[in-house]
């Protein structure tokens, strides 16, 4: 990591500065996202906060409490940044991005094809989907199997025998 | 209605045959969840309680209440045998019950936990049956202002009681007020934060929100780091209790009791306080703490009592007050209220079978849980050895069906998705989830509350400070908030959340 140049510094300070860029570097990496969240969302929560009637003390009115929640909130996000600028915070662990897509997408497309494919697509898909999303997963034949026998498990359970009023055959299918 | 009456009701009640068959299906389903690492008692609450809308309002109740508790006990089954919690409570279990367990004592070790659980239970329920009655006449004498104070301390107790810093868990609890903010305004009908969606108008479903946030959120984090476990469950020798045994646990068994009645009922604490503050507290007054650490049955039974203790007390605010003290019974406040019931002092005048049914059912459910747990052990040990890559589809399957269900609203879908993300995104960066599930139902009672109180005094903030019952809360309230500014308990803290992580 070269941030100053080769000559100008004693080695032995030039090694520690390195060394404490590195680590700060890494290490406020998890109360700045955080903070940066808070301080975004506040935000754009103050901002539309201050379109509704503020009203006083004594009658408040729509914008009052979410006015103040939001401010507040700003104001914790920034403390948290400036906390993280001062060091000593942990980094982020390493993140798998592989079941961060997959188990909400598989949630998403559960939402997307139960009402035109219907309950049993749908479980189809979403179980395929998150259990890919495992390292310890195996197409074979057996997998298949369960999930379509699983499949129709829930649709026998939950609309037979509940009762619960969901399309088992979407509309696209009719 | 007197004490003696209202338990002769709730006996009648219970022992219907309906609600014995909930009740016991509800404490195995508890246990089942409790055994199982990844999948929490607020996951499958919130999964079953779009479903118990078809079921009677006091039998629903026993159920949930029974997966609660019952779920208590499957952790630390798991925690003695494998050294896996299944529930956060029961980690401080692992520290001396997996000791015992490899020292042969496993059988001793689950006795303990579960004579002392039942104890704590029976206790428990004894003091709802008590204390219930009292703080809800006491409550009829509340006013705005001592409800928002409450409310404020309950939220800092929270706070003060999350782990990481409290800065993080107050811009967690914010956060969750905003969220319980977005929605059409009661008073004044604005709608608030809806950005034109009219699937915003009735606000975002607290369901969804812990559905989401702790179900799929704690999916993704376990399929961070998926490790072989080891289901080399240690051998079960003799059940029963040695003399020397039960002579040491009945002092822990006490205090544990005492510990966990007390905190339960505070707003905020709930179970994870009470277990592992059993277990400093048995250090501290042990004349051996060197033991603990090395399978100190004093280290098994008095947790294990406090934490149960603790499911069966937490109940109280929540009937009483209708102030949920923990995520929990936030999902069993929605569950009375899916069935027209409004939670608060009035419960107990206006529906007595309900409270004191479920209140003989809680006893009931103790005893069934005392029968089940041991033989059923070799269950319990099968169930967790069945891989996590299976496992989590289908929980992801429930939780999808559970909260479609709700509205029959792909809408509801798409928001868990995305609180799944961002559940996953709080545990990333350290930010615990609890505070902000809490705010979300207790932020919109707050500002309702403050708007009466301000209302009454015209603008007149001095109204929280000249009511004694007001006073004396926020008070508490400040004394947390500045005790965790002292350095001896910010050192406790550590160390205690240390332990429970």
């Amino acid at each position: 990591m070269h941030i100053f140049g080769p000559q100008s510094i004693p080695p032995l300070r030039r090694r520690l500065l390195v060394r404490f860029h590195r680590e700060v570097r890494m290490k406020i990496v998890q109360d700045a996202l955080l903070g940066s969240f808070f301080t975004l969302t506040g935000f754009a929560a103050f901002s539309m906060a201050l379109q509704y009637p503020f009203g006083t003390s004594g009658r408040m009115g729509p914008g009052y409490f979410p006015v103040i929640v939001s401010g507040l909130l700003v104001v914790t996000g920034i403390c948290i940044i400036i906390r993280s600028m001062a060091g000593g915070g942990d980094s982020i662990a390493h993140v798998r991005w592989k079941p961060l897509l997959l188990v909400p997408g598989a949630v998403l497309a559960f939402g997307l094809a139960v009402e035109p494919l219907g309950l049993f697509v749908a479980v189809l898909l979403m179980l395929v989907i998150s259990a890919v999303s495992s390292s310890k997963f195996r197409w074979n034949w057996k997998s298949l199997a369960g999930a379509l026998v699983f499949a129709g498990l829930c649709c026998l359970l939950f609309v037979q025998l509940i009762g619960l009023p969901m399309p088992l055959v979407g509309n696209w299918l009719q | 209605m007197d004490i003696f009456d209202g338990l002769l009701l709730g006996f009648s009640t219970a022992t219907t045959f309906s609600n014995l068959l909930y009740c016991f299906a509800g404490v195995l389903l508890g246990t089942a969840v409790g055994v199982l690492p990844g999948l929490g008692p607020i996951a499958t609450i919130s999964m079953l309680l779009p479903f118990t809308f078809g079921l009677p309002v006091d039998t629903a109740l026993i159920m949930l209440a029974g997966i609660f508790y019952g779920s208590q006990y499957g952790g630390s089954t798991t925690a003695i045998l494998m050294n896996l919690p299944g529930e956060a409570s029961s980690v401080v279990t692992t520290l001396d019950g997996h000791q015992m367990a490899r020292q042969g004592k496993a059988g001793r070790a689950l006795a303990a936990a579960a004579i002392g659980s039942f104890f704590a239970g029976t206790v428990g329920t004894l003091f709802i049956a008590v204390s219930a009655p009292l703080l809800a006449s006491l409550a009829l004498t509340f006013g705005p202002a001592e409800y928002f104070s409450l409310i404020v301390l309950g939220l800092i107790t929270s706070m003060v009681l999350a782990s990481g810093s409290l800065l993080t868990a107050f811009g967690m609890a914010l956060f969750g007020m905003m969220l319980g903010m977005i929605g059409t305004d009661v008073n004044s009908g604005a709608a608030r934060f809806t950005f034109g969606l009219p699937d915003l108008l009735d606000g975002l479903d607290f369901v969804v929100v812990a559905t989401g946030v702790f179900g799929l959120g704690d999916i993704l984090a376990n399929l961070e780091n998926e490790r072989n476990r080891e289901a080399s469950a240690a051998p079960i020798s003799s059940l029963f209790p040695t003399r020397e045994d039960r002579r040491r646990m009945v002092a822990p068994i006490l205090r544990g009791t005492g510990l966990g009645v007390l905190l339960g009922v505070l707003p905020g604490a709930g179970v994870l306080l009470a277990s592992f503050s059993a277990y400093a507290l048995e250090k501290k007054v042990s004349r051996h703490p060197e033991e603990f650490g090395r399978g100190a049955i004093e280290g098994v039974a008095g947790p294990e009592a406090a934490n149960n203790a603790a499911a069966q007390t937490c109940f109280i605010p929540m009937l009483t007050l209708g102030l949920p003290g923990t995520a929990t019974m936030a999902l069993m406040i929605g569950a009375l209220v899916i069935q027209g019931v409004q939670p608060g002092p009035e419960i107990l005048s206006q529906q007595p079978t309900l409270f004191w049914g479920l209140v003989v059912s809680m006893w009931l459910g103790n005893l069934m849980l005392l029968f089940l747990n041991l033989p059923l052990v070799g269950l319990w040990a099968k169930l967790i050895s069945v891989p996590y890559h299976f496992l989590f589809p289908v929980i992801c399957v429930f939780v999808a069906i559970g909260v479609y269900s709700i509205n029959n609203s792909v809408f509801d879908v798409y928001m868990m998705a995305l609180f799944g993300v961002l559940g996953y995104f709080f545990r990333k960066v350290g930010a615990e989830a609890a505070p902000l599930i809490l705010a979300m139902i207790l932020g919109p009672m707050a500002e309702e509350y403050l708007r009466r109180a301000l209302l009454i005094s015209h603008g007149d903030a001095s109204i929280f400070f000249t009511s004694p019952l007001s006073l004396g809360t926020l008070l508490v309230a400040m004394l947390l908030l500045l005790s965790i500014v002292s350095p001896r308990f910010r050192r406790v803290r550590e160390e205690g959340l240390q332990e429970a992580d």
